[in-house]
This record gives C-alpha cells, sequence and structure tokens, in this order.
C-alpha cells in the first residue's frame, strides 16, 4: 500500500503564541517553588541537627509549614502551565481543523464553480465550430478558433491555482513510493516529442544511471518534469536542444533540464518561482508551472536551482533525496 | 446510417448549458438522449428506460453523483448499464471510489469533447 503523508505539521511558534505568556520562565520559578524552598529548608534542619518530630513544634514547625505551603504554590504553577499547553494546543488542533475545512471547501467550491461554466462554454463552442448547430463561416470559425484558445488558457490557469492552493494550504495527500526517476522521466519525454519536433528540437536522454529511484508521488514529479520540459521547449527557438538529466550525487538523485534558450537575465532570476511570473510575455502561460514545480519539489524535501546566461540557455537543477529516512526528517 | 442508431444514452446533470451541449455532440453521432437534471430522477428514468450507457456528473442536487451511482450498481434492473462519471469536483480518491463503485470511466470537466465521443463509443462496444 502506498504511504501517504499529510503536509500539515503542528506549529509550536503558534501554540507559542495561544499561551500568552512564556511556559519556560513560568516553569523556572516553579520549579524554584518546587525544589530549592524545600531543599533549603532541609539543609537547614541538617546543619542544626533535627530529626526528630520536635522539629514540628515552635519556630521549626511555622518554618516547615511555610515550606510546604510555598512548595504547594509551585505544584500548582505548574499544574496551571501544563493546563495552559494542553489548552493551546487543542485550540491550535481546532484552529488548524477548521482552516482546512475551510480550504477544502474553497477548492471545491472554486472547482465547481468555474468548471462546469468553461465546460459548458468549451462543448457549445465545440458544437458550433464543428458544424452541428447550423454551418459556420471560415471567419467565424478564425474567431471560434480564438475562444478555443481563451478557454484553454482559464482552463490550464484554474488547474494551476487549484494545484497551487492545496499544495500551499496542505490540504494535499502526498504519496510515498519508491520511483524510478528515468522511468518516469523517460516516458514524460515521450509525450513531448510531437511537440518539440514542431519547432524542429531535439530532447536529449542522458541518464547517466538508468536505476536511479526516489522515493515520491509519481503524479506529482512526474508534474515538475512536464513543467521543466515544457518551459524548456517553449523558450528554446527553433533547431535548439533540451537535454533532461539525471545522475547520482552522494545521498541525493540530481534531475537536470537544460536548454539551448533565450536564457534569463541575472536580475529576474530570483523573480522565476513567483506565481503569475511571466518574464516574458510574448510566450502563452500562466505564470504558475514553476511556482508549482518549486513548491513539488520542497514536499520531496528537495531544492530546485537555476542556472542562465542570456542567449545560451537555462539550466533548471532538482534535487532529491534518495533516501526516505532524509525525507521525514 | 451510423452503427449506433439505437443506442440510448442517459445524461445526469444539472448544468442545463452544459446538458445542451452534450445532447447536441452525442445526438450529432446518431445517439438517442434522455436527460435528467437531479439524483432521483436520473434514477427513476435509468430503471425506466433502461439505457445503454449512463453519463453522470457527480455533483447534483437531490443525493449527489455517488448516490445515483450506489443506487443503479445494487439494483438488480439497471447494475450491469455502464456508467461514465462526468465531474468538476477534485479529489484523489474520488476516481479511485468511483471505480470501486462500478464506473466505467472517469472524466475531468472541462472535458475534451474528442476523448468522451471516442470513450463512449469503445464502451458501448464492449457492452455489445
Amino acid at each position: 500500500m502506498p504511504k501517504q503523508e499529510k503536509t500539515n505539521k503542528i506549529d509550536c511558534k503558534l501554540v507559542m503564541q495561544e499561551l500568552k505568556e512564556n511556559p519556560y520562565k513560568q516553569l523556572n520559578i516553579a520549579f524554584s517553588l518546587m525544589v530549592i524552598v524545600p531543599f533549603l529548608v532541609f539543609f537547614y534542619l541538617l546543619i542544626n541537627k533535627l530529626f526528630t518530630l520536635d522539629v514540628l513544634i515552635g519556630n521549626t514547625g511555622f518554618i516547615l509549614a511555610i515550606a510546604f505551603f510555598i512548595s504547594l504554590c509551585g505544584y500548582f504553577i505548574v499544574y496551571s502551565i501544563l493546563k495552559n499547553i494542553f489548552n493551546a494546543i487543542l485550540t491550535y488542533a481546532a484552529q488548524a481543523k477548521h482552516s482546512d475545512q475551510l480550504k477544502s471547501t474553497f477548492v471545491a467550491t472554486v472547482s465547481h464553480e468555474l468548471k462546469n461554466p468553461l465546460s459548458s462554454i468549451k462543448i457549445n463552442i465545440y458544437n458550433i465550430f464543428a458544424g452541428l448547430i447550423g454551418q459556420v463561416s471560415q471567419e467565424q470559425k478564425n474567431i471560434l478558433g480564438l475562444c478555443q484558445s481563451t478557454i484553454e488558457r482559464m482552463t490550464r490557469l484554474v488547474n494551476g491555482l487549484l494545484d497551487l492552493h492545496k499544495i500551499e494550504a496542505g490540504v494535499i495527500d502526498v504519496k510515498r513510493n519508491r520511483l524510478n526517476l528515468a522511468e518516469i522521466s523517460g516516458r514524460q519525454i515521450k509525450e513531448f516529442q510531437t511537440l518539440a519536433g514542431k519547432k524542429h528540437i531535439k530532447i536529449i536522454k542522458e541518464f547517466l544511471d538508468e536505476s536511479l529511484s526516489v522515493w515520491g508521488d509519481e503524479d506529482k514529479l512526474s508534474q515538475a518534469i512536464v513543467n521543466l520540459l515544457s518551459n524548456g521547449i517553449k523558450f528554446t527557438p527553433e533547431n535548439g536542444t533540451v537535454t533532461l538529466r539525471i545522475y547520482p550525487d552522494d545521498k541525493f538523485v540530481k534531475l537536470e533540464c537544460i536548454d539551448t534558450g533565450f536564457g534569463i537575465p541575472d536580475d529576474k532570476i530570483g523573480l522565476l518561482f513567483n506565481k503569475f511570473e511571466r518574464l516574458n510575455a510574448t510566450k502563452e502561460g500562466t505564470g504558475l508551472g514553476l511556482a508549482i514545480t518549486k513548491d513539488i519539489v520542497e514536499m520531496h524535501r528537495g531544492k530546485i536551482f537555476v542556472e542562465s546566461q542570456v542567449g545560451k540557455g537555462s539550466k533548471f537543477i532538482i534535487v532529491l533525496p534518495r533516501d526516505l529516512r532524509s525525507i521525514r526528517r | 446510417m451510423p452503427d449506433n442508431i439505437a443506442k440510448k444514452i442517459l445524461i445526469v446533470e444539472d448544468e442545463k448549458e452544459l446538458m445542451f451541449g452534450l445532447a447536441t455532440l452525442l445526438k450529432s453521432q446518431g445517439y438517442l438522449i434522455i436527460a435528467a437534471n437531479d439524483s432521483l430522477f436520473g434514477i427513476s428514468l435509468a430503471h425506466k428506460e433502461k439505457p445503454d450507457l449512463i453519463i453522470l456528473d457527480l455533483g447534483l442536487p437531490a443525493g449527489g453523483g455517488f448516490y445515483v451511482l450506489e443506487n443503479l450498481k445494487n439494483s438488480v434492473g439497471t447494475f450491469d448499464i455502464p456508467i461514465l462519471v462526468l465531474t468538476a469536483q477534485q479529489g484523489l480518491d474520488l476516481e479511485e471510489k468511483a471505480k470501486q463503485m462500478g464506473a466505467v470511466a472517469y472524466f475531468h470537466k472541462p472535458f475534451e469533447p474528442e476523448l468522451l465521443l471516442s470513450q463512449i463509443k469503445e464502451i458501448l462496444n464492449k457492452s455489445n
């Protein structure tokens, strides 16, 4: 059975915020009252050699009673601290649960409210375009074609936004399976051959170790590879190359997507993984692909880097841990 | 003349614009279309009309798509009717759940009309 993990984790800082006062300071005071004061009393009795029941009478009895009372105060403070901590954790958990429910509701509502009208528009335009409603002139077909492209762009945007929201909101389940990265990448390369062929771009496969595996979610890692390949082809001029390289690096696997495209200026590289950031507005896109890719890689405890030179091309490097233990860390 | 002239398809969908589009598309291929806009009406039509295929939305009023699926797959008269699920709902387990409950195909909205048509053709050929 594939193992699934929720990406949600308890945030200690948020729990601490719930506890208005710092529990560590309170604990120090409680510890002093509980332990140090009775110890000093015991030490006083010891040096005065007072070990009979007589100590309960007179001044020493009074001192012991005060020490006992102070010690009780210490225990009471500890009880209060523990009670507050439990309350804070329970409040946090309840809020987190409520917040998760709101996020899930948002995704479900957006899915339903946007995808249904998109489907209606798409199928009806398809029917008109196909001449099922009546004869359509070439000019009308051209306009309908524009509408179809817009619908496709809207669909990609809605899907991208939903993916990103689910990842960032932590309401996404991540399956953990041992995956052969070369196999997954090979499949995605095949999918892109036609698109690359149209621009006479050659996709080069450089898998230095075909048996390399990582622990992860196949669908999500495939999506990350698709995003890199798609960007590589989109931003590489005709007759260029896109190379997908996979190789081991100590406890990690590195996947590089190298293109001979336009390259990215140094001052724009930092913006690459921002949402809706489209560095080249002349190319079609939602500006969400790389943001999603980064989230997917980080979900797998990996890192993504980019090296680029204007006019020569770009290299996107994904580094993923090979071992499940390092993923859980 | 198309060989699917006698095939009857029930569409259970509450979005009337989508229903209209689907009906137009399928009628153009020679299918006979019947339609329901909520779960209970869908179940009732399936029992009464015994269609060759049901296209079922999941987000339906009066019970929901899973209720329809469960009901039809547990009824003697309708358990063998192939059901194709068409949904805008997102969820990792929805597709798995629908297929476990007996759906033969699962499409996410917005879908590609050509893909839907070829899938319908394949399902109906198999059920022959």
